[in-house]
């Protein structure tokens, strides 16, 4: 037996050094264990966030989001309306392509161009859509004509990636994927990818900013928890992202990690339906009644004052949030500083019942998601709980994504949770869709599902879509915030925090709203 | 025999047609792909657009006739989520998936057989016993939470082997393998080992169930009173007899790993196929999902085929009675 044992060190020990050999551990390389990546290498082809942040390092988009969403210049150094539906950008000089060749206008141009083309199901014409056309007007100079006056427009460019001229009209996926047209401006080459698999990327040295770090940097896709967490443990990678809570408390303690925490854009929001009658109506003593309690803002606000949310972060996210009391994050474009802290009180929920004509409160059945956002069913669950204490007997279902999109799209639920990302960095994007009414032609409201609707709250968002002038626009926005969510149009409960960790004492990661891990951005620790 | 491979090929068919319907059937019971895909910006006339490019407008009917009909002309559509040929992306990681199932297997049966001849011929021996209880272990404790042990001790604790993800790899035989070296070696062994568990468990009992039934009945001890050696009577006439139910169990496993090792494939995230067919269920992505399973149905029919030409090798009687 002993015997046995020595032959398995020595021929793990010689598998070992096998391992060692192939994966030269080199200071200037950063190997990074991320939950998502692209789903092809053309930056036209989807929008999903993780596709962006991968694709940021081979490509540069028009106008760039800091840490908070705010911009920044990008492959533009300036941007400024020369009339209501004119938008002039002062394209970067001096700007090298991966193949060597100078970023004009043109490229910019191409690239807008391109978009309906290519884009896939995830459309990046939600982007584009504001553009009528684009006019070159100089090497470095563009104007981009838009179908109505679009105050929004550098937002959407901040995920306008730039793809050289020269890769043509006809290039697709196969061809980005193998490299062959992934030419971009970015501080990063293409080395190799492979769906699902490992991104390999290496320093450009022609790269108009600041010179990254790292010489070579490869992201692994692992998208299970405990093995993206073992790979970290283990060293074969040096930093992951999406920290679940419970390793978060373990890995504060751990003398080989460092962790670095970041508010998130993401946010728990419940939705109550308000539509005449509801698709499966409450229950009252065990009698379905056919009139809809939510509509009585009366209900809404018991709902809302029901819910503890210092208990939601503390004990159900395990410390990885914060109680919200709006949509997005109060220092974005449009967010509200004068609302309050939403407060917790059971009993006056108990009296707004009552007064609503529910004394015995009502049962009703209660929608969220189990796989798409961390503790998505935890937080439903527990809440359920909090207003069983108010009298309220509330079924909650965690469903699969997959099936409460489609549910969710078609109508059918009567109250639901779920998660919403400002991505954008500014209000319109948010209350656009989720509180204007429901309105197909002009696209607004287009996850408006509740049947929320408020003229006050139609005309403010509707003046801030056509207002250039930016102070202007941010009160109309602000307003915007104030009135929707006193209505409870959606009740918002927590903002979500997101969780890095690393090798103890290798790097410094910046914290980001967008939780982008993004190599050029990491810096080694001094 | 050749109308014996048309029967099964025209099995293989029925089963195709009948699963790519409830495949249909299942995705539109859940609803739109487009709804999970889309971005939350979205208009909602661009929604409309998108169902409208995709064709999922139709009526499913039509959708259902489109596909087989491109299906006929060998083409089994595009990924939703990739854009690429959905044979294509299937093929470029069925390699991946075939190393490790081979590998399991090859663990399972080199230990298995051996392990579970010894449990039936010396069945009241403490060695046997211990050899039963742990393939109990093996089938009852569920897959991931070994995997995570393994990975723990091996990776986590001691250092000796990589916690996850697939080693280089090299071509062998045409196919990128990454068992061709010691460094993809040092990669295979936790998952290959953590997929064998479950069928090492299932070959020791079955060999050890039908070496006992065996070792009991007359031509054991006539060969003995011939006066063969031990290892001859087991070598020879014991394993020979116990052989058809372990090349069944033993095709039956070989088929499931191959399409279903995605437990293993998560936790050690092996870039397999079961990988794929789990995240495209998780987005709807149809064409991915019908593909997938309509391949599985081949692989299994064919594995069952080469099951049966088998057991004629190994049992004239079987050879026998088919051709008469």
């Amino acid at each position: 037996m002993k015997l046995n044992f020595k032959l398995g060190g020595a021929l793990a020990a010689a598998l070992l050094a096998g391992t060692m050999l192939g994966g030269s551990v080199s200071a200037q390389t950063l190997t990074m264990g991320l939950r998502a990546g692209p789903d092809s290498i053309d930056p036209h082809w989807s929008t999903l966030g993780s596709q962006a942040e991968a694709l940021r390092h081979i490509f540069d988009t028009v106008v760039m989001a800091d840490e908070n969403l705010q911009l920044k210049p990008g492959l533009a150094t300036s941007w400024k309306p020369v009339d209501d539906t004119t938008w002039e950008f002062k394209i970067r000089e001096g700007v090298k392509f991966h193949d060597g060749s100078e970023l004009t206008a043109e490229d910019v141009k191409f690239s807008i161009d391109r978009i309906p083309v290519v884009t896939g199901p995830m459309s990046m014409t939600i982007y584009t859509k504001q553009v009528k056309e684009t006019k070159v007007v100089d090497k470095y100079t563009l104007h981009v004509i838009t179908k109505a006056p679009a105050p929004t427009l550098p937002n959407d460019f901040v995920r306008l990636f730039v793809v050289s001229k020269s890769v043509g009209m006809d290039a697709r996926n196969e061809q980005f994927n193998s490299g062959k047209a992934a030419i971009g401006t970015g501080p990063y080459k293409y080395v190799s990818w492979e769906p699902k698999g490992d991104l390999v990327l290496e320093r450009f040295d022609g790269y108009w900013g600041e010179k990254p770090h790292w010489q070579k940097v490869i992201r692994k896709e692992i998208p299970n928890d405990p093995a993206r967490m073992a790979a970290l443990k283990s060293g074969q990678v040096d930093l992951v992202n999406y920290v679940p809570a419970t390793d978060y408390a373990a890995m504060q303690k751990d003398k080989a990690v460092d962790t670095f925490i970041a508010d998130t854009v993401y946010f728990f929001n419940l939705t109550p339906n308000v539509k005449d009658t509801l698709p499966k109506p409450v229950k009252v003593e065990g009698k379905e009644i056919t009139e809809n309690p939510l509509r009585d803002p009366k209900v809404r606000e018991a709902l809302d004052l029901a819910i503890d949310r210092k208990t939601l972060v503390r004990v159900v996210l395990e410390g990885l949030g914060k109680p919200a009391n709006q949509l997005m994050p109060t220092n974005f474009f449009g967010g509200s500083k004068s609302l309050p802290e939403r407060p917790y009180n059971v009993q006056k929920a108990k009296e707004l019942l009552a007064a609503a004509g529910y004394p015995k409160g009502f049962e009703i059945d209660f929608f969220c998601t189990n796989n798409r956002l961390p503790g998505d069913a935890a937080v439903c669950e527990a809440l359920s709980q909090m207003w069983a204490r108010a009298g309220l007997k509330v079924n909650a279902n965690a469903l699969n994504g997959t099936v409460f999109f489609p549910a969710q799209q078609k109508g059918e639920f009567p109250l639901w949770m779920s998660g919403w990302g400002t991505l954008t960095g500014e209000a319109s994007y948010t209350y656009g869709s989720l509180v204007h009414t429901a309105d197909p032609k002009t696209g607004l409201g287009a996850f408006n599902k509740q049947g929320y609707s408020n003229p006050e709250v139609d005309t403010l968002l509707e003046e801030g879509a056509r207002t250039m002038d930016d102070a202007k626009r941010r009160a109309l926005f602000e307003k915007v915030t104030d009135v929707s969510m006193n209505d409870r149009a959606l009740i918002p409960t927590v903002q979500l925090q997101t969780v890095w960790a690393a090798k103890k004492g290798t790097m410094v990661i910046p914290p980001r709203v967008d939780q982008e891990t993004l190599a050029y951005e990491i810096k080694p620790k001094s | 025999m050749i109308g014996f491979l048309i029967q099964r090929l025209l099995q293989a068919l029925l089963v195709i047609v009948a699963m790519s319907i409830i495949v249909f059937l299942g995705v539109y019971a859940i609803g739109n792909p487009i709804d999970v895909m889309i971005d939350p910006a979205s208009d909602q006339a661009l929604r409309e657009a998108l169902i409208h490019r995709y064709g999922l407008d139709l009526p499913l009917i039509q959708q259902y006739f489109v596909f087989m009909s491109n299906m006929l002309h060998g083409d089994l559509g595009e990924s939703f989520i990739y854009r690429l040929p959905v044979l294509s992306l299937i093929f470029s990681r069925f390699p991946a998936t075939l190393e490790l199932a081979l590998t399991a297997m090859l663990i399972a049966t080199c230990l298995g057989i051996p392990l579970g001849l010894w449990a039936g011929y010396k069945p009241d021996a403490l060695s046997s016993k211990a050899i039963m209880a742990f393939s109990v272990l093996g089938f009852s404790v569920p897959t991931f939470w070994i995997g995570l042990l393994l990975i723990m001790t091996f990776a986590v604790e001691l250092g000796w082997l990589p916690s996850g993800g697939r080693g280089p790899v090299s071509t062998v035989l045409g196919m990128p393998l990454s068992i061709g070296s010691l460094e993809g070696l040092s990669y295979i062994i936790l998952p290959a080992f953590n997929l064998a568990l479950f069928k090492l468990g299932l070959l020791i009992r079955l060999t050890r169930a039908g070496t006992v039934e065996v070792m009991s009945s007359d031509y054991v001890r006539f060969a003995r009173a011939q006066g063969l050696s031990e290892s001859k009577v087991v070598g020879l006439h014991v394993l020979k007899n116990i052989s058809i139910p372990i090349v069944t169990v033993f095709g039956l496993e070989l088929g499931s790993t191959l399409a279903f090792a995605v437990v293993t494939e998560t936790v050690f995230n092996w870039p397999g196929m079961g990988k794929l067919i789990i995240d495209s269920i998780t987005v709807l992505d149809r064409p991915v999902m019908v593909a997938y399973l309509i391949l599985v149905v081949f692989l299994f029919v064919l594995i069952n085929l080469v099951v049966d030409l088998v057991y004629g090798q190994l049992d004239p009687r079987i050879r026998v009675k088919a051709s008469s």
